[in-house]
C-alpha cells in the first residue's frame, strides 16, 4: 500500500519517530558515557600479563623490555618517518604500544613507546613478578634471592627447577605478610595513638593560651598543665620507642631481583605493598585479585601524590560534605518556602523575592565559592575565631577553608532548588485538607505542622534530591572553601570533638582534577581519573537513590486525594 | 418488577420507610372507619335504629378529615422523596384508594340518611330482604378489599372484582322485583324509591370496592386494570 | 415532617365507636386500631419556626468580596436540633453564608463582613472571639471528602489531639462513639489503624463527619456533603444526617434540591445573595410563597 508523504506527515508518525529518536539518542549518550568511564576505569585493576621481549633501539643496540601493555595506538607511517624512525615501504600505519615498564627508580620513567612489529622474542614467563611498592611505583623483574638481615635465606638462579622458584615465592609472600602486619602496627601508632597525643598536646597548648588571655593563668593551673604535658611526653616517648623497634623489625627482610638487562636490585620488604605473578595466575585467581584491587582502591588512602593507592578519604569527604549540606539546606529552604507560601502576603514584594530566589539558582557556582570565601570564611569565620577561639590565634580555626564552610556554601548554592520544590509541594496540597483541619479548631500553625508539612514532605525530598545531585558534582566553589588534594585526617575520628567541621577535606571531584592535571605521572594516573569519575557517579547515584527511596516511601504514605 | 410485600421497609432511608409505613397504616385506619360506618348504616336501616344512623352520618366528617390528611401525606412524600417504581405505585394507589374510600363513606352516609327517612315513615318496608342480601355481599366486599390491601393479596382482590358481578346481578334482580312492587302498589312508590336509592348506593359501593381492588392490582402487578375484563385481570394476576 | 404514630402507640380510646359486626375477627390487625386524626394534625404544627429553640441568629449579614457584595442583608434563625437546608442556583451565596457561620471566610483575602451572627447570644464576629474555639463549636464538613493522610483512628482523634487531649481511654471511647454515630464503626472497627485514604468516597465522607462530631460541636455545617458521592453513599449520608439531628443542629448546603427536600426540616432558598424564602420544607416544596422559589424548585429557572 502506498502512502504519500503528505499523508504520512499528517498521520503524526514523523513526530513519534522524532521524539523516539531523541530519547534513543539520550539513552545512547548516557550509556556510552558510563560505558567509557567504566571500561577505562575498571580495566585498570585487572592484572595484565607481563611480557619479556627484546627491542632494537635506534642506535642499533638491543635492549630488554619487561612490562605490561598499557595502551595501543595506530600511527600513520609518515609521522613515524618524519620522527626519524625507519618504517618499511608500503606500510601506512604502524601499531605502537605503550609499555608500562615500571622501575622508575632505575630507568627514570614508568612508560615507554615501542613499535609493536619490532618486538622480538616476546615471552610471558611465569617467573616474572610485579611488586607494588610504597615508593617509586611498580617493580617488574625476576626474583633471585631473599635476605634476612643481610644474610641470604634462599635463592634461585636460571636453570634451576621451577619448584625452587615457587618455594622462594611462597617464602617471599610470608615475609611480605609479616612486613605488612608490622606496617599496620606502625600505622596504628602513628595515626591514632600519636595523633591522639598530638591533639591533646594542642588542646593543652590552647588551654594554656586561653588562660593567659583571660589572665587567670596561676601557678596551680600552670602546674596542672605542665604535669599533664609531662605525662603526655612520657607516653609519647614510649610510643616513639615502640616505633623505633618496629621500624627496626620491618627493615629486616629484603629481596633481590633481576630486572630487564640483567641488573640486580635489592628492595626492602618494608617498601613492598604486595607482590604477584600475573602470568602464573589463572582467570579465577585474576578475578579474585581484581576485586581485591578494587576494594583497596575504595578503602585505602592515596599514596604517591594521589597517583596510587585508594580514594577512601575522598569518598568519605564527598559523602560527609553532601550530607552536611543536606542537613543545612533542608530546614533553611523549608522554612523560607513555608513563610513565602503560607504566611507572606502575596504581592509585588513576594514576587520579587521569588524572582530573586530563582535567579540565585542561575548564578555560576564559582561565584558562590568567592562569596563563601569572602563572607563565610573571612568575615564569619574570622569573627568566630575572635570570639570563641582567641587562644589559637594567629592560627585560624574557622577563619580558614573547611568542611563547614564548604557545606554552607553548597547549601546556599542549592537553596533555591529546595525553596522552589517545597513551595511547589505546598501549593499542591488541596485547600480542602487545610480547611478540614482549620474547621476542626486547629490554628494555622497546627494545621501546617500536623497536616500540611507531612504531606509536602515528598516535595521537600524532591528538592533535597536535586540539591544533592547538584552539590555532589560541584568542584569549582569547593576549591575556594575547603577542599584540598590531600587531607591529613578524616573529618570524623576518635579525637575530641569527633566531628571536625573546621578541617579541610578531600573530594572525589577535586581528586579527579588533581590526579588528572596536577599529577607528576600523568600516564600512570589516567586510569585512576576514569575510575574515580566512575566512583563519583556511583556515589552521587547512591545518594540520590537513597533520597528517592525515602521520597517514595513518604509519597506512598501521603498519597492524598490526588485522584 | 413485581411488588414485594416488604419492599417499602428496606430503603436506606429509615425515615422513608417510616413514612411509607405510616401512610399505609393510616389508610387501613381510614378503611376501618369507613367499614364501620357502612356497617352502622346498614344495621341502622335494617333494625330501624335511628341513633345508629346518626352515628354513621357523623362518622363521615371523620372520614373526610382522614382523606385530606392522607392526600396531604401523599403530596408530601411525592414532593420530598420523589418516589419511583413500587414506591410511586404505592403512593398513587393509596391516593386513589383514599378517594374511593371517601366515596364509600359518602354512600354510607347516604344510606344512613335513607335509614332515618325510612324510620320516620315507620312502616314495615318492602325490599329489606334484597337490602340484607346485597348488603351482606357488599360488607364482605369492603372487608375483603381492605384485607387484600393490608396483605397485598391480589387473589383476594380478584375475588372482590368477581363478587362485584354477583352484586350487579343481584341488584338487577332486586330492581326488577321492586319495580314490580311499585306497579302492583303505587302507594308504596315513595318508600320503595328510598329502598332503590339504598340499593343503588350499595351497588356503587360495590363498584368502588372493585376499584380499590384494581388499584391494589396496579400497585402489586404494575398493570392498570381499570378497564379490563375479569378474564384479563385473571391473566394479569397469574402472568 | 410527619411524626410517626405506629398503630401500637394508639390507645383503644381513640378508636371510633364500633357497632361490632361479625366480620371483625377476620380483619387485619392494622385495621383493628384507628388513630385519632387530631394527634397527627397537631404534630404537623411542630414545624413552626416560632416554636423552635434558635441555635444561630443571623441579623443583617452583608458580605463583600472586594467591591462586590455577595450577601445582601441576610436575617434568619437557624433552629436547634433541626436540619436546615440552603438551596439556590450556583453562585447564589449559599456556601458563602454557610462559611460565615464558622468564619471560614476569614481565610479569604479581601472579604469583609457586616452584621451579626449570634451563637448563644454572642456575636461570633465580635472582637476577641477565639476563632479556633468557635470552629470547635461549629464544625464543618466539605464538599469533597478530605480525610488527612493518617490512619482512620488518627483522623477521628485529630480534633481532640489539637485540644491537647491525649488520654488513650478517652480518645478510644470518643473515636468509637464518633464512628458509631457516623454509622461507620462496623465497617472500620477492624482496620482503625490503616490509612484513611484506602476507604471508598462514601466511607471517607462519613469518616470526615465522624471526625467533625468527635469534637462535639453544637452546630454541624455541611457544604454539599454528598455532591462527590454515588447515589447509595448519598442516601447513607442523608440517613446519617437524619440521625445526627437528634444531637446536633445541622445546616446543609446542597445543589440538589431533592436532597434538601429529603433531609431538611427547614429550607432557605437563596438567589443572588438574597434570602428569598425561608420556611418549613414541606411548605416550601408544596406551596412556596414566592414566584422565584416556585420557578427554581420546579425547574423553570436556574
Amino acid at each position: 500500500m502506498r502512502v504519500s508523504v503528505k499523508e504520512w506527515v499528517k498521520s503524526g508518525q514523523p513526530w513519534v519517530w522524532l521524539t523516539g529518536g531523541a530519547v534513543a539518542l539520550n539513552v545512547i549518550m548516557v550509556a556510552g558515557l558510563l560505558l567509557l568511564i567504566a571500561v577505562r576505569g575498571l580495566g585498570h585493576f585487572w592484572p595484565a600479563a607481563v611480557m619479556d621481549a627484546q627491542y632494537p633501539e635506534s642506535d642499533g643496540s638491543v635492549s630488554m623490555i619487561v612490562g605490561e601493555v598499557a595502551d595501543v595506538e595506530r600511527v600513520p607511517a609518515i609521522q613515524m618517518r618524519e620522527a626519524g624512525y625507519v618504517v618499511a615501504d608500503g606500510v601506512e600505519f604502524v601499531r605502537r604500544n605503550l609499555i608500562k615498564v615500571g622501575n622508575r627508580d632505575l630507568s627514570g620513567s614508568d612508560f615507554r613507546w615501542v613499535t609493536e612489529a619490532e618486538l622480538q622474542q616476546v615471552q610471558y614467563s611465569d617467573l616474572l613478578f610485579v611488586a607494588e611498592r610504597r615508593e617509586w611505583g611498580n617493580f617488574y623483574g625476576y626474583l633471585r634471592q631473599l635476605k634476612q638481615a643481610g644474610e641470604s635465606v634462599g635463592s634461585f638462579e636460571p636453570g634451576q627447577p621451577d619448584q625452587q622458584y615457587d618455594q622462594l615465592w611462597s617464602e617471599l609472600q610470608q615475609r611480605i605478610e609479616r612486613a605488612e602486619a608490622i606496617q599496620q602496627q606502625i600505622n596504628a601508632i602513628e595515626k591514632h595513638q600519636i595523633g591522639t597525643i598530638n591533639s591533646r598536646f594542642e588542646r593543652l597548648r590552647l588551654q594554656q593560651r586561653r588562660l593567659e588571655l583571660e589572665q587567670s593563668l596561676n601557678a596551680a593551673a600552670q602546674a596542672d598543665i605542665s604535669a599533664e604535658r609531662a605525662s603526655l611526653d612520657l607516653q609519647y616517648q614510649q610510643l616513639q620507642q615502640q616505633l623505633v623497634e618496629l621500624y627496626g623489625q620491618i627493615e629486616r627482610d629484603s629481596l633481590v631481583a633481576e630486572v630487564a638487562g640483567g641488573q640486580r636490585v635489592e628492595i626492602s620488604l618494608s617498601k613492598v605493598v604486595q607482590a604477584y605473578r600475573p602470568n602464573a595466575m589463572n582467570v579465577l585467581q585474576k578475578t579474585g585479585f581484581y576485586f581485591g584491587q578494587l576494594w583497596s582502591f575504595m578503602s585505602e588512602e592515596p599514596r604517591e601524590a594521589n597517583t596510587e593507592g585508594g580514594v577512601f578519604p575522598a569518598i568519605f569527604g564527598t559523602v560527609m560534605m553532601v550530607l552536611l549540606m543536606a542537613i543545612l539546606v533542608t530546614p533553611f529552604g523549608v522554612i523560607a518556602a513555608v513563610y513565602l507560601r503560607e504566611y507572606a502576603k502575596q504581592g509585588p514584594l513576594t514576587r520579587l523575592i521569588r524572582i530573586a530566589v530563582n535567579n540565585l539558582a542561575g548564578v555560576p557556582s564559582i561565584v558562590y565559592g568567592v562569596f563563601g570565601l569572602g563572607f563565610f570564611i573571612y568575615f564569619l569565620g574570622g569573627n568566630i575565631d575572635q570570639l570563641f577561639f582567641p587562644e589559637a590565634l594567629p592560627a585560624p580555626t574557622f577563619g580558614t577553608p573547611g568542611l563547614m564552610w564548604a557545606s554552607l556554601t553548597l547549601a546556599l548554592l542549592t537553596l533555591p532548588v529546595v525553596i522552589v520544590a517545597t513551595e511547589e509541594g505546598l501549593s499542591r496540597i488541596p485547600r480542602a485538607i487545610r480547611e478540614g483541619s482549620l474547621a476542626l479548631g486547629a490554628t494555622k500553625a497546627e494545621t501546617l505542622w500536623k497536616v500540611v508539612l507531612p504531606m509536602a514532605s515528598p516535595a521537600m525530598m524532591t528538592g533535597v534530591i536535586l540539591a544533592v545531585a547538584r552539590a555532589a558534582g560541584e568542584v569549582a566553589p569547593l576549591m575556594l572553601v575547603g577542599v584540598v588534594k590531600l587531607a591529613p585526617s578524616l573529618p570524623l575520628d576518635g579525637n575530641y570533638p569527633f566531628v571536625h567541621l573546621d578541617q579541610k577535606f578531600m573530594h572525589l571531584g577535586f581528586h579527579i582534577y588533581d590526579v588528572g592535571f596536577q599529577s607528576p605521572n600523568v600516564e600512570a594516573a589516567r586510569p585512576l581519573v576514569y575510575a574515580t569519575a566512575l566512583l563519583l557517579v556511583v556515589v552521587i547515584a547512591l545518594l540520590n537513590i537513597s533520597a528517592v527511596a525515602i521520597r517514595n516511601r513518604l509519597r506512598e504514605k501521603y498519597k492524598a486525594l490526588e485522584h | 418488577m413485581a411488588f414485594d410485600k416488604d419492599a417499602h421497609t428496606d430503603h436506606i432511608s429509615q425515615q422513608f420507610n417510616e413514612e411509607l409505613e405510616a401512610i399505609k397504616s393510616h389508610l387501613m385506619t381510614m378503611g376501618g372507619i369507613v367499614e364501620t360506618q357502612l356497617n352502622q348504616a346498614l344495621d341502622a336501616l335494617v333494625d330501624g335504629d335511628e341513633e345508629l344512623a346518626q352515628r354513621a352520618l357523623k362518622a363521615d366528617e371523620h372520614v373526610n378529615d382522614w382523606e385530606l390528611e392522607i392526600e396531604e401525606q401523599c403530596t408530601r412524600i411525592i414532593a420530598r422523596r420523589q418516589p419511583a417504581a413500587g414506591d410511586l405505585r404505592m403512593i398513587m394507589a393509596i391516593s386513589r384508594a383514599v378517594k374511593d374510600l371517601e366515596r364509600i363513606g359518602d354512600e354510607s352516609s347516604g344510606i344512613a340518611k335513607h335509614a332515618i327517612t325510612l324510620v320516620e315513615e315507620g312502616e314495615s318496608p318492602r325490599g329489606y330482604n334484597e337490602i340484607r342480601q346485597i348488603g351482606s355481599l357488599i360488607r364482605e366486599m369492603v372487608s375483603e378489599t381492605l384485607t387484600a390491601f393490608a396483605r397485598y393479596d391480589v387473589e383476594m382482590a380478584y375475588k372482590v372484582a368477581k363478587k362485584d358481578r354477583d352484586v350487579d346481578d343481584a341488584y338487577k334482580t332486586a330492581m326488577r322485583s321492586l319495580i314490580t312492587y311499585m306497579m302492583e302498589d303505587p302507594r308504596s312508590i315513595s318508600r320503595v324509591l328510598n329502598v332503590i336509592w339504598v340499593l343503588r348506593s350499595l351497588e356503587r359501593i360495590g363498584d368502588l370496592s372493585r376499584n380499590i381492588s384494581q388499584h391494589l392490582i396496579y400497585l402489586v402487578k404494575g398493570v392498570n386494570v381499570s378497564h379490563s375484563t375479569l378474564k384479563e385481570i385473571k391473566q394479569t394476576i397469574n402472568g | 415532617m410527619t411524626t410517626i404514630l405506629t398503630p401500637e402507640t394508639v390507645t383503644p380510646e381513640t378508636i371510633a365507636p364500633d357497632s361490632g359486626t361479625a366480620a371483625k375477627a377476620e380483619k387485619p390487625k392494622a385495621r383493628g386500631h384507628s388513630i385519632d386524626i387530631s394527634s397527627i394534625r397537631s404534630s404537623q404544627a411542630s414545624m413552626d419556626l416560632a416554636q423552635e429553640t434558635i441555635a444561630l441568629k443571623v441579623r443583617d449579614l452583608n458580605l463583600f468580596y472586594g467591591d462586590k457584595q455577595a450577601l445582601n442583608g441576610i436575617s434568619m434563625d437557624i433552629p436547634k436540633n433541626r436540619a436546615t437546608a440552603f438551596i439556590g442556583p450556583s453562585g447564589c451565596g449559599k456556601s458563602t453564608l454557610l462559611r460565615c457561620f464558622n468564619r471560614m471566610n476569614d481565610l479569604v483575602d479581601f472579604c469583609r463582613i457586616e452584621g451579626q451572627v449570634m451563637l448563644d447570644k454572642e456575636d461570633i464576629y465580635q472582637r476577641g472571639v477565639e476563632v479556633a474555639e468557635l470552629r470547635r463549636r461549629i464544625g464543618m464538613v466539605f464538599q469533597k471528602p478530605n480525610p488527612f493522610p493518617k490512619s482512620i483512628y488518627e483522623n477521628v482523634a485529630y480534633g481532640l489531639r489539637i485540644q491537647g487531649i491525649n488520654k488513650k481511654r478517652l480518645l478510644d471511647d470518643t473515636v468509637e462513639w464518633a464512628l458509631r454515630s457516623a454509622a461507620l464503626w462496623d465497617e472500620v472497627k477492624d482496620r482503625l489503624h490503616e490509612s484513611a485514604l484506602g476507604m471508598s468516597g462514601g466511607q471517607q465522607q462519613r469518616l470526615v463527619i465522624a471526625r467533625t462530631i468527635a469534637v462535639k460541636p453544637e452546630v454541624l455545617l455541611l457544604d454539599e456533603p454528598a455532591s462527590a458521592l454515588d447515589p447509595i453513599s448519598t442516601l447513607k449520608i442523608e440517613e446519617l444526617i437524619h440521625e445526627l439531628k437528634k444531637d446536633f443542629t445541622i445546616v446543609i448546603v446542597t445543589h440538589n434540591m431533592q436532597q434538601a427536600a429529603r433531609v431538611s426540616d427547614y429550607t432557605a432558598f437563596m438567589y443572588m445573595g438574597d434570602l428569598i424564602e425561608f420556611g418549613g420544607t414541606d411548605d416550601l416544596f408544596t406551596t412556596p410563597q414566592k414566584k422565584q422559589t416556585e420557578d427554581y424548585i420546579t425547574g423553570r429557572y436556574g
